[in-house]
């Protein structure tokens, strides 16, 4: 006997997911999911913008590896709360990590959530993590063609971060068409260059952040 | 791999709504934009069942296209290498209309 279905293969992730988004939206808070390969400045990026951040500002993160807390402990030097998710393997990030690793943290009165992603630009494209918004970073040292190789990657992003323009002199990389190619496969999104290393771009990755507050 | 037991848990989730019934086949459709590599998810499939008291159940992976849909002339087309544009009048202005897809489709379950 054939029983046809729809059933949702991540129903369970996304089940978690929705309750985290829903509790992020009542307490006003924007919790963005940073995704990219490994080495692409997810942690520079972090570690810049909450050196930015004015110290009573209410932000946290966290940020998922394989192994170590050496993530955990690079951002903990800026005097924000950081909590390292060793997934011991797994690739991606899932949201029963994440809402694991919420609990006895003050969550309800955060106005920012990071959630770095494991380095990976792939797996962590599937799984929800109750994200207002989704920032994919793509360092120019990578290739221009990235979001056609990853369509679903890009395709599910609302932010495309170009990092470490500093080094563009230094390699053969195309802004144009790295700008072509993601909108080919989502042309709504919306693209931000920046160095960690110069601070280029770094205030137009912080209006960013505003306008969603 | 995590996919994998997530299929097998819906899998089981399924099963036990009807009864407990044993599942002799299973259907997927995954979409192109699912960030799922179907021949890397069979492989993982048929590794993590042979072990379990599901076995030996079989799959059936569909792949689901990648498609927009014009907000011109309203045409639903496939994207290919990439192209947002209509396939139909040409017209840029488009939105995502499917390919995220990750689901089972179907059981086939053994008579009672």
């Amino acid at each position: 006997m054939r029983v046809p279905l729809e059933r949702k293969v991540l129903s369970e992730n996304d089940r978690i997911a929705a309750a985290l988004r829903e509790r992020f939206q009542r307490n006003g808070t924007f919790c963005v999911n940073l995704i990219s390969s490994p080495g692409s400045g997810k942690t520079s990026l972090l570690e810049r913008t909450l050196a930015g951040f004015d110290a009573a500002r209410r932000v946290a993160v966290l940020t998922g590896d394989i192994q170590t807390d050496n993530d955990a402990r690079r951002l903990a030097r800026y005097g924000f709360p950081v909590r390292q998710i060793t997934t011991g393997g797994a690739c991606h990030l899932d949201a029963s990590m994440v809402e694991r690793h919420l609990t006895d943290w003050p969550v309800d009165e955060l106005e920012i959530l990071f959630l770095e992603n494991v380095g990976n630009l792939v797996c962590p494209t599937s799984y929800d993590l109750g994200e207002e918004a989704r920032a994919v970073l793509l360092s120019v040292a990578e290739g221009e063609d990235k979001p056609l190789k990853y369509p679903a990657t890009f395709h599910h992003a609302d932010l495309v971060v170009l990092t470490k323009i500093d080094l563009l002199p230094y390699v053969p990389f195309s802004m144009e068409l790295a700008r072509e190619n993601a909108r080919r496969v989502q042309p709504e999104i919306e693209i931000l260059e920046v160095s960690c290393t110069s601070g280029a771009g770094l205030g137009q990755w912080n209006d960013w952040i505003q306008r969603h507050l | 791999m995590s996919i994998a037991e997530s299929v097998l848990d819906a899998v089981r989730a399924e099963s036990a709504l009807h009864g407990g019934a044993r599942v002799t086949r299973a259907g997927l459709r995954i979409g192109e934009l699912s960030g799922v590599a179907v021949e890397s998810l069979r492989f993982c499939l048929e590794v993590l069942v042979a072990d379990t008291d599901l076995a030996p159940l079989g799959f059936e992976i569909e792949s689901a296209a990648w498609t927009r849909r014009c907000r011109a002339c309203g045409a639903v087309f496939r994207v290919t290498d990439a192209r947002p544009e209509c396939t139909a009048c040409g017209g840029d202005d488009t939105e995502a209309a499917g390919g995220d897809q990750m689901e089972l489709s179907y059981l086939e379950l053994e008579e009672p």
